[in-house]
């Protein structure tokens, strides 16, 4: 069921996911596209994410924006101080983050997997500086067998100072270790699912990743309203792999899905295995803050012996038959 | 009604294709390759490399058997080409003493055209006890030569292939005593389902697996067309003792019944379990989604000779299940059995660019060759019982197997 509508204020609007905006030339919505979506947004009863471009929007803009409540997605940069509820912020910002003296709401960190793997301690000391850290590894399809590795050993660190800041009794959050910790179900990125986006053109997208690939890949527009075709795809009883997987904290990042395999309901290899080696480390962690006594909705995450729930195929076939 | 006879290693062999041309003398009206060319002919360079990709990844290819197929096109345009790339096969099966030595077929489907030349013989006279060849043939005169016509004609002179076919016939079942045909039905062809199928049959060839076109081609009023002339095939069927010795797809006792969405959701395609391989040297999860087989999709590359498969394009196709691409009313249909479909196709005519939206396009045709075929068993085993056969019929029956592209 849809919940949420994203608006994209502004071609250039910052990326705060996976994709990468392509889009250098301004192009603002119109004052009258944008007051049509928060109407569409009001009627369809969605909770609207206005995402942000770099600069200051125009006189206007922002009394329409605050006329319905609303969570505001904003660039990391000198316009928007103590404006965001969500900075968006890139490998170049840590530095500047770690130097302000004070605490973030809500963080999203887009970095390559190189620069993660590399710069772990930048982003262990990123953890004191926000409620909740939102890692998005930019370049997930380029994984191989080493980075892995790699990415496992990195999330035990993270891991070990979540778990000491637990102890001081700082629940920091952190997307792709502490998630899995809270969920009994899957909680995906919903795309074409519980949210759609508008782009400045005033046609609706299943996220802003298809606008900036393809605009004439829309979902409708705001004068003849929604119409997405095979919306079952996106749900996920009809994703043979997801239905069947645990790692309900993955991203199931629908546009990578449908850049990697085709098909908007079956991630890649890589996905899978990368939200695998995060499921397996919240299950270390989970044991660990287990035993010194802090609650969750399930206290144990079961053992299993694959990275990759595709592999487990045969398995979940048979148990149907 | 005796078994069809099954294919070769059925669900244990691999399946590779090679498109080893565009090309065929024939311009069938109800080709689905819209694509047909005399230029895409491939190279033995590019079927080497093929072989060598294929033989090079052992452990990605486990399956204990291996079909090599041969299509177009019309395959036996290209018989020196496929002679050497057989001949190429069997030598590197025999030096990597790989798990498919003496494990292979080679399969062909051809229009029978050049079956006869002193070539196409030679060659299965070299290869005859690892060969499959299925000649089309369509059914009478009057039904094969309204679809299965020469290239080239105009609406006005149109030629028909029949006469040409024929003459080979019984050369082949000599040959391949045990073989069968494959018969297309679209909408103009069901006034002659009845009469091609018993035609079929008295030439020689007990085995007709037949099948409805998956395209949306149908108009109103032909399934109940299609439903009185099967219930005139069944009563010739059984009341001339044809069901004795031979086997028509269309009648089937495992056709026809509900389905359970948990215990009976497997795919019913193999795409993606295949592998084809055009004259580029492109792979493909099947030959459907090569672009000449496309009428409104871009083509679905999963790698090359060079590169390889890329296996994620692969995971849609090896996790997809029969609900999670049927619609609400197939996974409800009480005589879902046997009702099958194409991936190719499926793809061909869905809304958006995906494999996971079954076409319903021969639903009304299934279902009225269910009545037909829920009409024939009933028939058949009431005269069964009034001879006192039952009994020994049930002992010796052997269920036959739907037809499956």
């Amino acid at each position: 069921m849809l919940q949420y509508l994203i608006i994209l204020l502004d071609d250039t609007a910052t990326s705060f996911c996976h994709y990468l905006n392509p889009s250098k030339k301004r192009n603002l919505i119109p004052q009258e596209t944008l007051k049509q979506g928060i109407r569409f947004a009001m009627m369809e009863n969605l909770t609207i994410q206005f995402v942000y471009p770099e600069y200051k929007l125009p006189k206007g803009y922002e009394k329409i924006i605050d006329s319905i409540d609303h969570t505001k997605i904003m660039p990391f940069c000198a316009e928007y101080d103590h404006e965001a509820d969500v900075y968006v912020a890139d490998e170049n910002n840590i530095v500047e983050i770690l130097n302000v003296n004070r605490c973030f709401s809500t963080i999203v960190l887009r970095v390559s997997q190189y620069f993660l793997l590399n710069n772990i301690e930048s982003i262990r000391h990123l953890i004191h500086k926000t409620d909740r850290l939102n890692i998005s590894i930019v370049d997930i399809d380029s994984f191989n067998e080493e980075d892995f590795n790699q990415y496992s050993s990195a999330l035990q660190i993270l891991s070990q100072e979540l778990q000491s800041q637990y102890k001081s009794g700082k629940t920091r959050q952190l997307n792709i270790l502490t998630d899995r910790l809270f969920l009994t179900k899957m909680n995906n990125c919903g795309a074409g699912d519980t949210v759609v986006t508008l782009a400045p053109n005033g046609k609706f997208y299943t996220c802003p990743a298809f606008y900036y690939e393809d605009e004439a890949d829309n979902l409708g527009n705001l004068e003849q309203g929604l119409n997405i075709k095979n919306a079952q795809l996106y749900k996920i009883d009809f994703a043979p792999i997801c239905r069947h997987c645990d790692a309900w904290h993955c991203n199931r990042c629908i546009w990578l899905n449908k850049k990697t395999t085709l098909e908007v309901n079956t991630p890649s290899r890589e996905q899978c295995t990368v939200s695998h080696i995060e499921r397996n480390a919240s299950k270390d962690l989970l044991e660990r803050l287990c035993e010194q006594g802090f609650k969750f909705p399930n206290n144990s995450i079961s053992e299993i012996y694959y990275l990759d729930p595709f592999e487990n195929k045969e398995l979940w076939q048979q148990e149907n038959l | 009604m005796k078994e069809l006879s099954r294919q070769w290693k059925e669900g244990a062999a691999k399946n590779i294709t090679f498109i080893v041309t565009k090309d065929c003398q024939l311009a069938c009206k109800y080709c689905y390759l819209v694509g047909k060319n005399s230029r895409e002919r491939m190279s033995y360079e590019v079927a080497k490399e093929a072989v060598d990709y294929v033989l090079n990844h052992e452990k990605d290819f486990p399956e204990k058997s291996v079909i090599w197929d041969f299509i177009g096109g019309e395959p036996f345009l290209e018989i020196d080409l496929i002679d050497r790339i057989v001949d190429y096969i069997k030598t590197e099966l025999y030096m990597r003493n790989h798990h498919w030595f003496d494990s292979y077929m080679f399969s062909f489907s051809t229009n029978g055209l050049n079956y006869h030349t002193e070539k196409v013989q030679k060659f299965i006279e070299k290869n005859k006890s690892h060969l499959s060849i299925g000649i089309t043939i369509d059914g009478t005169k009057q039904k094969h030569d309204l679809n299965r016509i020469y290239k080239g004609g105009n609406s006005s002179k149109e030629r028909g292939s029949y006469d040409d076919v024929v003459q080979n016939i019984p050369l082949w079942l000599r040959q391949f005593p045990n073989v069968g045909t494959k018969v297309t039905i679209s909408s103009s062809d069901i006034p002659y389902i009845k009469d091609s199928v018993i035609h079929l049959f008295s030439l020689g060839i007990h085995n007709v697996s037949i099948n409805c076109v998956f395209e949306d081609v149908w108009k109103e009023g032909d399934d109940k067309l299609f439903e009185s002339l099967l219930l005139e095939l069944a009563d010739i069927i059984i009341d001339d003792g044809w069901y004795e010795e031979n086997a028509c797809s269309f009648f089937s006792e495992m056709i026809g019944k509900p389905l359970d969405s948990k215990k009976n959701n497997q795919n019913w395609c193999g795409a993606g379990m295949m592998l084809a391989i055009d004259a580029a040297g492109n792979f493909y999860p099947c030959t459907r989604f090569a672009a000449y087989s496309l009428r409104s999709k871009k083509p679905i590359i999963i790698g090359n000779v060079r590169d390889g498969i890329n296996k994620n394009l692969l995971r849609p196709f090896l996790s997809l299940d029969r609900t999670t691409q049927s619609p609400q009313k197939c996974i409800d249909c009480e005589v879902a059995s046997g009702c099958a479909w194409c991936q190719g196709e499926n793809y061909d005519a869905a809304r958006t660019n995906t494999i996971y939206e079954r076409s319903t396009a021969i639903c009304l045709m299934h279902k009225a060759r269910v009545r037909a075929n829920n009409y024939y068993w009933n028939k058949l085993y009431r005269k069964l019982e009034l001879e006192g056969m039952r009994e020994e019929f049930e002992k010796n029956k052997r269920e036959s197997r739907p037809f499956i592209c």
